[in-house]
């Protein structure tokens, strides 16, 4: 098992982590993923690329953890349990199983397709930047910068399938 | 997150910001049942979770991989071993109940 966790735990944490956000998390459910692959590797016969490993490994091992990560949070919270499970273990969308490297490079494309105000205050986001900060820095309200910034995420996704579909 | 009447692009720059400092059960305990019910309803605010997610990744993904891989390891050894003793554990009470069904 150690080659195979160590050949394979960066992209599996990286992977969770979008989900999740919180290295903690990520790696208790990490931990039950491998040993569930332990305990059943049946699915994992005939992987033939990185691709294809973390979809089976998303599909058959992560998606069932990640349901139950917050499961105990569905009585206090209004949101129903298949909204709750669509938030933190949705289906594999548009650009989920590309690589790190390559989502930069996609991403860094999309942006430079932005207008300048759009692209200012995705990039100031993924900077780490509160809403606050980016709107002193646009000059702007904070609700303009959460407008701002739902607008431009819809216009990235829409880039974002167009360049899926071309592709 | 103390406003309680939420536009949808509120609810989206609040899950945003959740997800990225790691604390996602401040929002989903922050929500109200009109906001819970507004997530619910719009198609545009699901869309945007999955750029969202992509953008995390993209911007913060690259800080969370844990220096000490053989710790890790050591944790999933672990795990493995206890579910092999319960799994032990649980044939041997299968075979300690046939015995006393067939004496």
């Amino acid at each position: 098992m150690e080659p195979f966790v160590r050949s394979t735990f960066g992209i599996f944490i990286r992977h969770l982590h979008r989900y999740l956000g919180n290295e903690v998390e990520c790696e208790d459910v990490l931990e039950d993923v491998y040993a569930d692959i332990w305990e059943n590797p049946f699915h994992l016969r005939a992987i033939d690329s990185e691709g294809q490993l973390l979809r089976t490994v998303y599909l058959y091992y992560m998606r069932k953890r990640l349901r139950e990560v917050y499961r105990r949070m569905n009585r206090s919270s209004y949101l129903s349990s298949n909204d709750m499970q669509n938030l933190i273990a949705p289906e594999l969308g548009l650009a989920d199983l590309i690589s790190q490297t390559e989502l930069k490079q996609i991403l860094h494309r999309l942006l430079g397709k932005l207008k300048a105000r759009e692209r200012k205050a995705m990039e100031l986001w993924m900077a780490g930047m509160s809403n606050r900060a980016i709107a002193n820095q646009l000059e702007t309200t904070v609700g303009a910068v959460k407008m701002l910034e739902f607008r431009t995420v819809l216009k990235l996704r829409r880039m974002l399938k167009e360049y899926c579909e071309e592709d | 997150m103390s406003n309680t009447h939420r536009e949808i692009q509120e609810l989206l720059a609040d899950y945003a910001g959740a997800l990225r400092d790691g604390c996602l059960p401040t929002f989903l305990k922050s929500l109200t049942r009109e906001e819970a019910k507004r997530i619910s309803e719009s198609p545009d605010f699901w869309e945007a979770t999955e750029v969202v997610r992509l953008m995390n990744s993209a911007g913060f993904g690259d800080n969370v991989v844990t220096p000490d891989v053989g710790l890790f390891i050591s944790r999933v050894d672990a795990a493995i071993a206890s579910r092999s003793k319960k799994a032990k554990a649980s044939t041997r009470e299968h075979s300690r109940s046939q015995v006393n069904l067939h004496p």
